[in-house]
């Protein structure tokens, strides 16, 4: 009976791409031929300013823009200022084309008009740019610029980047690229992500407080195996005795992360946003642990690094020991964070590729299509499963190196001599 | 590139968020937790241990009372033993006392008699010794009714105190 449900879903998805296929086919001329799929892929991995609605390629949740102009004034707007919904009609089939175009958001501010933009054609491509109109003479100067540094790379006028000008429509403007602190899709994720966690834990611990020794069940009691997981087998095994000092940051961590990684997968809203895959929390996280790591670190640590149990010519005259444990004490949460970050962009990347392929197939005809449609789809299928274990692993592999990192930096070096620190 | 470059209205964010998450979790979250479980695995440990001893106790407790019955047992038949004995022996002694008792009686009752028989002699004797004074001085009165019978005793009498 399984098996038959398993057939007809597949025959059902070849028949209904098909039929997508040949709806689509006559009115997205123009916008096939211009999938771009780098774009659309680092689309999908990147930052934006609102976040997209399931189903709709134009609509945004708006969120709030934090910017400082050039002038040091701060401003703050909604991100549904800065895009514009264009409806297109085409001429032959009357069908309506929507698409999402970026505009120039003018605020008045003390006498003084501000222009804020999203840059596309820029340095900065796909942030809030300051925008200042040129003069005559100055917009020819730069579209001459533009034109000289255009024919050098060999590009098209409309697609050259001039450094410190953006390209709106046909002029370029000079741009400032803002102190910009808004709360992009990214920062409304990791504060969903942040809450989530809170309420998981606060909910174990009213738990305890209402119903004291009893053991939880079924969602709490997960959430206690996971602690219990962690606390026993990672923390409590590498740093003994101390373990009650780092717990709360360990374990603070691996929530985070795992929540990250898990919301991360999700593919509408409240998740979709690829937050681990993003350099700048892996960052964060790293560099709270090398933090952690290296200012509770023991005398003993120090010592090691500047004065190891080496034989003396290779740390006197020349420091050699000296400068690999140096170096050593950046590359541990180096790899810490380009660990994590790697793994959950590489496991988005090859979904969203997956997915793609349907698209790009789309264009060798139909019976491409529909077989590519049932193979993209199982093949994302798997790898979403994959990537829900790779979030679980990552977490826990983030979590088990920084416990053995600030377990290497408390030995006391009473006990005995050899206890290596564990290189990542 | 710039997926490897870290944007830093988000670094600012993440900083803040962490940060914030952290302070709450290590203030009110986790050492509650912590603290809450290892409670826990302390009291079930103790559970178990004491189950374990109460079952230790239980398998020990019918032994025990096997052992106890067993002695009581043991106690039983010494004691009824030294019922016996004693018995036997408080039945002896009585005996003993009651033969020594007989002996003292039978001993009193014959020295009470030959206490008797002696006051009976001797109250015999004097008896005797009355009558026989007594039929002499009848026989010497009759004897001594004439006066030659006395002169003649008295001449007797006189030659044998003078034959002295």
């Amino acid at each position: 009976m399984k098996r038959i449900i398993y057939i007809l879903s597949l025959i059902a998805l070849v028949l209904f791409s098909n039929a997508a296929y040949a709806n689509d086919a006559k009115t997205d001329e123009a916008e096939k031929e211009s999938l771009d799929v780098k774009e659309v892929i680092f689309h999908h991995l990147g930052d934006g300013y609102g976040w997209e609605v399931p189903f709709s390629h134009v609509y945004r949740i708006p969120l709030p823009v934090i910017v400082r102009a050039e002038d040091g004034k701060w401003f703050c707007f909604s991100s549904a200022k800065l895009t514009e919904v264009t409806v297109t009609e085409d001429e032959v089939t009357g069908k309506k084309h929507e698409s999402l175009e970026p505009v120039i958001h003018e605020v008045e501010k003390d006498g003084k008009i501000y222009r804020f933009y999203i840059a596309h054609v820029s340095e900065h491509k796909n942030k809030v740019v300051e925008v200042f109109p040129l003069t005559a003479e100055e917009q020819k100067k730069a579209q001459a610029d533009a034109l000289a540094l255009g024919a050098e790379k060999g590009e098209g006028a409309g697609h050259v980047v001039l450094p410190g000008y953006v390209l709106i429509g046909h002029d370029y403007y000079r741009e400032y690229r803002t102190f910009d602190i808004s709360i992009t899709k990214n920062v409304l994720a990791l504060f969903i992500a942040a809450i989530l966690v809170t309420w998981m834990v606060m909910s174990v611990v009213r738990f305890y407080t209402r119903k004291g020794m009893k053991a939880p069940r079924k969602g709490m009691g997960f959430m206690e195996m996971l602690i219990d997981f962690i606390y026993t087998g990672v923390i409590k095994s590498s740093l003994g005795a101390k373990a009650g000092k780092f717990a709360p940051y360990l374990l603070t961590c691996f929530f985070f992360i795992l929540t990250m990684n898990l919301l991360g997968l999700i593919v509408i809203f409240p998740g979709g946003a690829n937050l681990t895959g993003n350099i700048a929390i892996t960052l964060v996280l790293a560099v709270a642990t090398f933090v952690i790591t290296n200012v509770l670190g023991t005398k003993h640590y120090w010592k090691e690094i500047f004065w190891p149990d080496v034989p003396l010519f290779l740390k006197f005259p020349l420091p050699i020991m000296q400068m690999i444990e140096i170096f050593g004490i950046f590359t541990k949460p180096a790899a810490l964070c380009v660990r994590l970050f790697a793994n959950m962009m590489g496991g988005h990347m090859i979904v969203i590729t997956l997915t793609l392929l349907i698209f790009i197939f789309a264009a060798f005809g139909a019976a491409a299509l529909g077989a590519s449609t049932v193979v993209s789809v199982l093949f994302t299928c798997f790898m979403l499963l994959l990537d829900v274990l790779v979030s679980f692993i990552q977490a826990y592999v983030f979590t088990l190196l920084s416990a053995l990192f600030i377990a290497a930096a408390q030995e006391d070096g009473h006990h005995e001599k050899g206890h290596e620190s564990v290189e990542a | 590139m710039e997926l490897f470059t870290p944007d830093f209205g988000l670094v600012f964010w993440m900083f803040i968020a962490f940060i914030i998450l952290f302070v709450v979790l290590a203030k009110w979250g986790w050492p509650v937790i912590l603290k809450n479980m290892d409670e826990r695995a302390d009291t079930i440990d103790k559970g178990v241990e004491y189950a374990q001893q109460a079952k230790h106790q239980l398998d020990h407790a019918r032994e025990e009372a096997q052992k106890y019955m067993e002695e009581a047992q043991a106690k039983q038949a010494e004691m009824l033993r030294d019922a016996a004995k004693m018995k036997t022996q408080i039945i002896e002694e009585a005996k003993q006392q009651a033969s020594v008792e007989a002996q003292k009686v039978m001993d009193a009752a014959k020295v009470s008699i030959e206490q008797s028989r002696k006051e009976a002699e001797l109250q015999f004797r004097n008896e005797v010794s009355k009558f026989s004074i007594e039929i002499a001085e009848k026989m010497v009165r009759n004897q001594m009714k004439d006066d030659a019978a006395q002169v003649k005793l008295v001449d007797k009498l006189l030659d044998e105190i003078e034959n002295n």
